[in-house]
């Protein structure tokens, strides 16, 4: 979940409200669904929310949606934008990422406060939307170190968003004192090699150009000529990205914050060239887009999933209090409601969304809880029933119920029990092909066993300080490849018993194994076998009313010695399914 | 009449005229003197004999009482010295008659006291006297001292007796001697005739089918003994928990589901309206299957109406997610992170054909989630997982039977936070109150299935879900603060064994 570190005199600032001490404050957050953390090094709030309200990703954020709470502000809020100055011209852009957008925003009084807050805002977006910049990468520049001569239109002024050869182009990356290649920022700066992976496969990298020439490559870093300072006051936004609509929400996100900081936003155009890649060719976008989007909502869906009864005027007060705005209207499902969406809400993408937020208006936590008036039987799975059966039985006959995961490594699960890891397939009981994990996150864990007897044997292994008799038993999952399958994967449960104790046999084994077998009335047959985890001679299949369901005898020395076992262990594993 | 063979014994070697000691009787009986003891009291109890009881004194001379009697009391050979040296007749030198008299060390200051004390003499002012009427020779003491060494006790003086206990010659101990006699019931009991019984140990089928046991006596256990360690088997704790949970909810008309736990990420994801490039869909996260990498068979026209909630939304003002969505992706093999893949699979109508409402289904099964692990997070868990499918259920409707299922748990004054989860709306992060410290911990999400997840499956209805994990709620009611010692091939049986059962 997203974490924010906001500065509490900030949010007295920015929410007009000085009076609010630290905990009302904590308090009136908690209750919009950020909740208090901890404190930072400096002194501010770490506050954690749910990751949908990303509008909430910077202070001035958080404040807006404190003062929409205290009632300072209702409904729907739209900055005011002067008309665009700059362009932003697309052409020969790289395919892999084809769009970009941006804005300007004048007139800012940054202080150091401010400035934080602008670089975590960006931060966060990255981490969020911008999918770790692959998606959305932002660049905020000084405006004043941008030369904007255009060779195509005389009247504006432009940069342009274009692709750049990595070994030819060069700049002064941020953090940086000499002129650098893309290829060289990819292999040798320190933002460089963490970022690089998204472009490293392109033909060319993505590029930014004013007159003066090359000034950032997206998504990676800025050049430093335009580094923004606290004595920046006019800033030009860009944004690249895989999606259009994703940047210009992320611009949108920053555009309110910068606006509520005192800044004047100003548009810019986006142009497209006639053969640019993406969806936009030959169109020009009007950037920042702060157009609402409106969603209708009935009023029966309101009241139904809400379970309370609200007249109109109610709930457009509590629309309002949400920050939206909204009016009454007909639908074919009655009376409803038009609401407007403000652009900085990513997450309303539909009317369920804002039932929501009238809920939270409301205070969900002032509703009665009622029981379902709606009558249905329940009951318990058939092999559920079956398993639980079976552990009884096994419990009763003396063995204490294991529980293991499903998830082991091919050591475990074949060699150490004397199986061929290399030679799965076939009917030996264990010797299934196994389901694989890519990328396995632990050594331990790489496959989903082919049987249960090697957890077992790992729990005796672990266990040999405890006293003995040590009589396990564990009904669980087992697994293996098989085509058959629509999953590929032939799942079933499993039974595994093992009796260790000083004189352990093959005929404790199959008594108990006989036991298990009378109780659920199956003919119980044990035809000689072999056996790699079993001593030879001592090992038979368990053939169920004239079924070959598992293996039964007496663990090999080998696999017991490797286990760090000193005494004889006899046991038996089959299908669970064998006892339907 | 039977009698056990100790009984019998003491009776035929007691006497009806005269007192026997037991010692004698267990003698003549063959017996333990603690067996015929044991028998006597038995056989009093029951009126055929009677035990008398009389205390008898020992003497045994010390080790100091055994050389005097060898040789002789320091005080006579200090006597016949002074006398040597004339004292008799007058003082003399002490120092000269200790001399004369061989007595060193200790020797002395006992002569020399016992000397004044038997008047054989007086010590003054260092010379020293005799006594020529004393008469050392038949002194009384020496005589008990022989008379002890003798064993003949009775000739012996007894305030000599005391003065050599306290002079540390002699030592006495008491011992109690009891004595049998028969007594006329006892006389008569012999004259009818008397059988020994046999003592068993054993209680056998033929002793209980012959009614032998009648005749039996059983020997006697040590019954305050520690008996062996006997281990019982037990259901696991998590198992336990879990059928707790499981007749809780089948109470409160649940149905339990069942499915795949490899899965194809199209059930586990792509069905909950989870876009494909969600954080939590990266390997970091869950497990992606290397083989097999792809389902075989998934329903195409569920697909592309899934294609279509993620791409476009779903009713006229849905609008979808902005991110990428293939097949591909949907295709791909996972360990599902979560059960909700079987909710999906149930609503679909692809895993047990189409359900009407009303429908409560639940499940209490193994999820996966690449996690790190340490005490509390585990890459297996269990999931409780359970929906209500109705016409027209409200966020009213979920709280009132969430609240229900917590309070069978003890956890009560639940309080619902809103929350986000991609595939409900509204969603609710649910906390209660801990039975046992009072502190409010969450204890699950919940939430009403999104227009977006439902409309796909061919769902028109309401359907509002919840999950939490097993092991959470055993933590929360039982204490445990290592996951691991339970759950696991690090379990520690010991633990598994001394757990207590869940009631």
């Amino acid at each position: 979940m997203p974490v924010v570190d906001v500065d509490p005199d900030e949010l007295r600032y920015l929410t007009g409200h000085d009076e609010k001490d630290d905990d009302e404050l904590k308090s009136d957050l908690f209750n919009l669904g950020l909740e208090f953390e901890g404190w930072t090094e400096d002194d501010e709030f770490q506050l954690e929310f749910a990751p949908d309200r990303l509008d909430r990703l910077s202070v001035e954020g958080v404040a807006r949606s404190l003062r929409y709470h205290y009632a300072d502000d209702r409904g729907v809020e739209i900055p005011n934008t002067n008309s665009a100055d700059w362009s932003i011209e697309v052409e020969d852009q790289p395919d892999e990422r084809p769009y970009v957008t941006g804005a300007i925003v004048r007139g800012l009084d940054m202080d150091e406060a401010a400035l934080e807050s602008l670089i975590q805002l960006q931060e966060k977006l990255h981490a969020t939307m911008g999918r770790k910049r692959a998606k959305g990468a932002i660049g905020v520049h000084d405006l004043t170190m941008l030369k904007g001569d255009s060779v195509t239109d005389e009247t504006g002024k432009s940069i342009t968003y274009t692709s750049a050869d990595p070994g030819e182009a060069t700049f002064v990356p941020l953090d940086a004192d000499a002129e650098m290649t893309p290829r060289e920022v990819m292999e040798s700066h320190e933002t460089g090699q963490t970022y690089g992976d998204l472009v490293a496969d392109f033909d060319r990298t993505p590029a930014i150009y004013d007159a003066i020439g090359l000034f950032s490559f997206p998504p990676v870093i800025n050049g430093r000529r335009t580094e923004v300072s606290v004595d920046s006051r006019d800033l030009f936004i860009e944004m690249t990205g895989t999606d259009q609509w994703t940047i210009d929400h992320m611009c949108n996100i920053v555009c309110y914050a910068l606006a509520a900081r005192g800044g004047q936003v100003e548009k810019v155009d986006v142009s497209y060239a006639d053969d640019a890649p993406g969806e936009y060719a030959g169109k020009t976008l009007e950037r920042p887009d702060f157009s609402v989007r409106t969603k209708t909502v009935t009023h029966d869906r309101i009241e139904s999933i809400l379970g309370v009864s609200l007249d109109s005027r109610e709930v457009i007060d509590y629309a309002e209090r949400a920050g939206l705005d909204a009016t009454e209207t007909e639908s074919d499902d009655g009376m409803a409601y038009e609401v407007e969406v403000p652009p900085y809400r990513v997450d309303v993408i539909h009317p369920l969304d804002i039932i929501d937020d009238i809920g939270r208006a409301l205070g969900f936590n002032s509703l009665e809880p009622t029981y379902p008036d709606v009558s249905t039987v329940g009951g318990r799975h058939e092999r559920s029933r079956l398993e639980d059966a079976a552990r009884d039985a096994l419990v009763g006959l003396g063995f204490e119920d294991l529980l293991n995961f499903h998830m082991i490594n091919e050591a475990e699960n074949f060699e150490r029990m004397e199986l061929d890891p290399d030679n799965t397939g076939g009917d030996v009981v264990g010797q299934a092909d196994p389901v694989t994990i890519q990328e396995p996150y632990s050594e331990d864990y790489t496959i989903l066993r082919t049987w249960a007897l090697p957890s077992i044997m790992m729990v005796l292994e672990n266990n040999t300080h405890r006293s003995y008799p040590q009589d396990l038993a564990e009904i669980g999952l087992a697994a293996g490849l098989d085509d058959s399958e629509n999953t590929g994967v032939a799942e079933h449960r499993t039974v595994a018993a093992a009796l260790a104790r000083t004189d352990a046999s093959y005929e404790d084994a199959k008594a108990r194994l006989q036991a298990l077998a009378d109780a659920f009335d199956k003919d119980l047959e044990t035809p000689p076998t072999t056996h790699p985890s079993f001593i030879g001679g001592r090992a038979a299949e368990v053939v169920l009313d004239g079924e070959s369901v598992g293996v039964i005898g007496e663990i090999h020395p080998k696999v017991l010695v490797e286990h760090d076992l000193e005494l004889p262990v006899a046991a038996f594993e089959f299908r669970l399914d064998a006892l339907e | 009449m039977k009698r056990p063979q100790a009984q019998v014994a003491v009776l035929q070697a007691a006497d009806a005229q005269e007192d026997r000691r037991i010692d004698d009787v267990a003698a003549e009986a063959d017996l333990k003197p603690e067996a015929a003891t044991r028998a006597a009291f038995e056989l009093e109890a029951d009126g055929l004999v009677s035990v008398a009881e009389e205390t008898l004194e020992h003497y045994e001379l010390t080790e100091e009482g055994d050389r005097y009697v060898r040789e002789s009391l320091p005080e006579q050979d200090l006597y016949e010295a002074a006398i040597d040296a004339g004292a008799a007749d007058g003082p003399v030198q002490m120092g000269q008659v200790i001399g004369a008299s061989g007595l060193e060390g200790g020797a002395v200051d006992i002569a020399l006291s016992n000397y004044a004390r038997k008047a054989y003499g007086e010590i003054d002012s260092g010379e020293i006297t005799a006594n020529q009427d004393a008469d050392p020779g038949s002194d009384p003491e020496m005589l008990a001292l022989e008379a002890v060494a003798d064993g003949r006790v009775e000739d012996a003086d007894t305030d000599a007796l005391d003065q050599l206990e306290r002079r540390g010659l002699l030592d006495m101990r008491e011992e109690t001697v009891r004595s049998v006699q028969l007594t006329d019931d006892g006389v008569t009991a012999l004259m009818e005739g008397i059988e020994a019984a046999e003592t068993v140990d054993q209680l056998t089928p033929e002793m209980l089918t012959s009614g032998e046991w009648e005749d039996v006596a059983f020997t006697e256990y040590n019954v305050e003994a520690d008996a062996e360690d006997v281990s019982h088997g037990k259901e696991h704790i998590l198992r336990q928990t879990a059928n707790r949970v499981k007749d809780t909810l089948v109470g409160m008309g649940f149905s339990e589901m069942e499915g795949p736990h490899a899965d194809a990420q199209f059930w586990i994801n792509d069905c909950l309206f989870m876009p494909q490039d969600h954080p939590a869909r990266t390997h970091w996260d869950q497990f992606a299957l290397e083989e097999p990498e792809e389902i075989g068979h998934l329903p195409p026209d569920l697909v592309e109406r899934v294609r279509s909630a993620h791409k476009e939304g779903v009713g006229p003002d849905g609008e979808g997610y902005h991110s990428p969505w293939t097949e591909d992706i949907a295709r791909g093999m996972d360990l599902r992170g979560h059960t909700t893949s079987l909710s999906m699979r149930y609503l679909s109508g692809h895993q047990i054909g189409e359900l009407d409402p009303p429908e409560r289904y639940f499940s209490v099964e193994k999820v996966y989630r690449n996690d790190t692990l340490d005490p509390t997070h585990l890459l297996e868990f269990f999931q409780i997982e359970g929906w209500v499918m109705a016409e027209d259920l409200s966020v009213r409707d979920l709280m009132g039977t969430f609240t229900e299922f917590y309070e069978q748990f003890g956890i009560t004054d639940l309080e619902f936070k809103p929350h986000y989860n991609p595939y409900t709306e509204p969603s609710f992060e649910l906390f209660g109150t801990h039975p046992e410290t009072g502190e409010v911990v969450e204890v699950g999400n919940s939430g009403i299935f999104r227009d977006e997840v439902l409309t796909p499956l061919g769902v028109d209805c309401d359907v509002m879900a919840w999950g939490l994990s097993l092991e959470r709620l055993l933590m929360l009611m039982y204490g445990f603060e290592d996951i691991r010692d339970v759950h696991g091939t690090l379990c520690d049986l010991e633990l598994l064994r001394e757990t207590e059962v869940i009631r």
